[in-house]
């Protein structure tokens, strides 16, 4: 259970199954509904340029009472590394929660944190959980060096 | 665009996409009581957490806000239901405080029963009047109330919170919710160390997953009194002494050059009626406050008793540098250059504490780095070095410049590993009321009423159900 008591819709949990099973799915991208009342899929993707999934996070925009800032989002990656010495390819489920500590406004920054169990608890096989909060925190080499901790 | 609205209207519920409650927030602190409607940007009730004990006919009288502190009337005398160890220690007065902030501000058309709230003094003539309509009478039967608390209030003290809000107030639904985590919710972060530098104490708390770590919080003297303290050490050892005078004791006063003797004439009570020394001590502590904003600053790069790079001590540079002018009250006025540093390095420098005998120095491990040192000792090493890149850190001490340059550079040099980071709300305001508006936020959700505790599990299980409840 969330400390906000906010919900995650259905389809949040479908598309994380497809993603785990089908391998398809590269990311998906999670958002709250612009009442503030449930978590939503906002994008899922097959593109696997992290370049460009990192961009969309960080464009990301929330509003609130008519203003606009910095979006926080959550999203899953199905993770994919090299492991060392060629022993050969590994892919992890990598859960990120963004919330930029720069340009959000902080209704949005508390309702994303204190929601983020919700979705977390609903998702089941996530491999590693990253908080990201400055943009060098969602840079490939970062988020690369904290999933494959221990594992390398 | 909350500004336009007036103080006892609850706000617009179609304003934030709520059902249809307004929630009343009430994040009590040692020095101040800040209470509002959740859905607004700030607290509208910011209160002294003091009050005024004046005697009366029938026996000592109580009186809050922030007239009535600052009032000098005979004999008055100050109290704070809450210990300098930020532990409530006096219940009924912390309740009758608490109610004062809300419903003094915010629901002033509902007061309490008159007999039960203590706001008046007792009469059995009242009493007899009164008698068969206490329960309708309850201040707060209308609002939803969330209250934050300490992270080291015990498992009695939250059920007694609960119990006050529902056997007192009257409240149809209740939460209770740490204060350190709504500070790391609120900068966007479930996971954080949040460091709340307040008046009595800072807290020390470790959040892992919106979850408080019991076993790493704690609670640090180090704060923003214990600053005043040091203060009051060098201005009553500096040659010539530093006076402190507060404004009530001063009737007028010419203007001096700097460091001259003020030239003030002073008020005087009649034999038997002045203010007790209490009263004394929180006007100075007003003074103190103001010196706090203006002068006072933390010493960085390095540490106020190491040595610079031309071979001098830090302390010499500090002598010769950026001094500030500050005026007392009674007129006495002077450039502050060491003594501006002086009285927050011991925060970080044990060695570097002054003391007398009523004021004893802090011992080494109760200085911040050495507290926070302890804290992620006794959590989970693998979270560590995550909670050290997601420091929070809040407090109205904390807006001393400089305190975070520092506070990092400490922790950097204590943890040469892992990377330190540091957040701190960007307006005063947040950075104030941090937990109060992580309060006002959640209280306002539409989907926040799945979490409340009714009155009627309240009822049913007791006042238990706070602690199985609001984890």
């Amino acid at each position: 259970m969330s400390k906000s008591g906010v919900a995650v819709t259905p389809d949040c949990v479908t598309k994380f199954n497809e993603l785990k099973l089908g391998k398809s799915i590269k990311y998906i991208i999670y958002k709250l509904s612009d009442d503030y009342k449930e978590i939503v899929v906002e994008e899922s993707s097959t593109d696997p340029e992290w370049e460009n999934f990192q961009k969309k996070i960080v464009d990301a925009k929330s509003s609130y009472k008519g203003k606009e800032g910095k979006g926080p989002r959550y999203a899953v990656y199905d993770f994919q590394y090299e492991l060392d010495g060629g022993e050969g390819t590994r892919n992890k489920i990598v859960f990120i929660s963004w919330s930029p500590d720069e340009g959000t406004l902080v209704f949005p920054r508390m309702t994303y944190a204190s929601s983020k169990e919700a979705l977390k608890n609903s998702l089941n096989g996530i491999g590693a959980e990253v908080q990201a909060n400055n943009e060098d925190e969602i840079e490939y080499s970062t988020i690369l060096s904290s999933v494959s901790k221990g594992k390398r | 665009m909350t500004a336009t609205l007036s103080n006892t209207t609850a706000p617009n519920t179609a304003d934030y996409g709520g059902d249809e409650i307004s929630a009343l927030v009430l994040d009590p602190g040692y020095s101040v009581t800040r209470a509002g409607f959740a859905g607004e940007d700030v607290p509208k009730s910011v209160i002294p957490s003091f009050y005024g004990i004046v005697p009366s006919l029938n026996g000592p009288k109580h009186l809050y806000g922030e007239n009535a502190v600052h009032t000098p009337l005979p004999n008055i005398e100050i109290g704070n239901p809450v210990s300098q160890n930020g532990v409530v220690e006096d219940w009924d007065t912390a309740t009758q405080l608490w109610e004062y902030a809300i419903t003094s501000r915010l629901t002033n058309t509902k007061p309490s029963n008159p007999l039960t709230n203590g706001l008046n003094d007792k009469t059995d003539d009242l009493k007899q009047e009164m008698d068969g309509v206490e329960t309708q009478e309850r201040p707060l039967d209308e609002n939803p109330l969330l209250m934050s608390e300490t992270g080291w209030n015990t498992g009695k003290g939250r059920e007694k919170l609960i119990e006050i809000a529902m056997e007192n107030w009257g409240s149809p639904a209740f939460w209770l919710a740490r204060s350190g985590v709504l500070s790391a919710f609120s900068a966007g972060k479930a996971s954080a160390l949040v460091i709340d530098v307040g008046a009595a104490s800072t807290s020390i708390t470790p959040v892992h997953d919106g979850l408080m770590l019991k076993k790493g919080t704690l609670r640090c003297p180090l704060a923003g009194n214990y600053i005043s303290d040091q203060l009051r050490l060098i201005f009553s050892t500096a040659q010539p002494s530093v006076p402190l005078t507060p404004h009530y004791l001063i009737n007028s006063k010419t203007p001096v050059d700097a460091g001259a003797p003020a030239q003030a004439s002073y008020r005087t009570f009649p034999i038997g009626t002045e203010p007790n020394p209490s009263f004394r001590a929180l006007q100075e502590e007003r003074i103190l406050t103001e010196f706090k904003e203006s002068v006072v600053a933390v010493w960085s790069p390095g540490r106020l008793g190491g040595h610079n790079q031309h071979g001098g001590t830090n302390l010499d540079s500090a002598r010769t540098q950026n001094a500030r002018p500050f005026e007392m009250p009674d007129g006495y006025n002077q450039f502050f250059g060491v003594e501006r540093y002086r009285a927050t390095e011991s925060l970080f420098d044990v060695k570097m504490a002054l003391s007398d005998a009523s004021h004893h120095a802090p011992t080494p491990n109760q200085t911040l780095p050495q507290m926070i040192a302890q804290s992620l000792s006794q959590i989970d090493v693998d979270i560590r070095p995550h909670l050290l890149s997601n420091v929070v850190v809040v407090g109205g001490s904390s807006l001393i410049y400089g305190f975070n340059e520092r506070l990092k550079q400490e922790l950097e040099a204590m943890y040469p590993g892992p990377r330190v980071r540091i957040f701190s709300p960007g307006s005063v305001v947040e950075r104030k009321f941090s937990s109060w508006i992580g309060g006002s936020i959640l209280a306002s959700l539409g989907t926040f009423h799945q979490m409340w505790i009714s009155k009627k599990e309240y009822d049913e299980h007791g006042p238990g159900i706070v602690e199985k409840r609001c984890k």
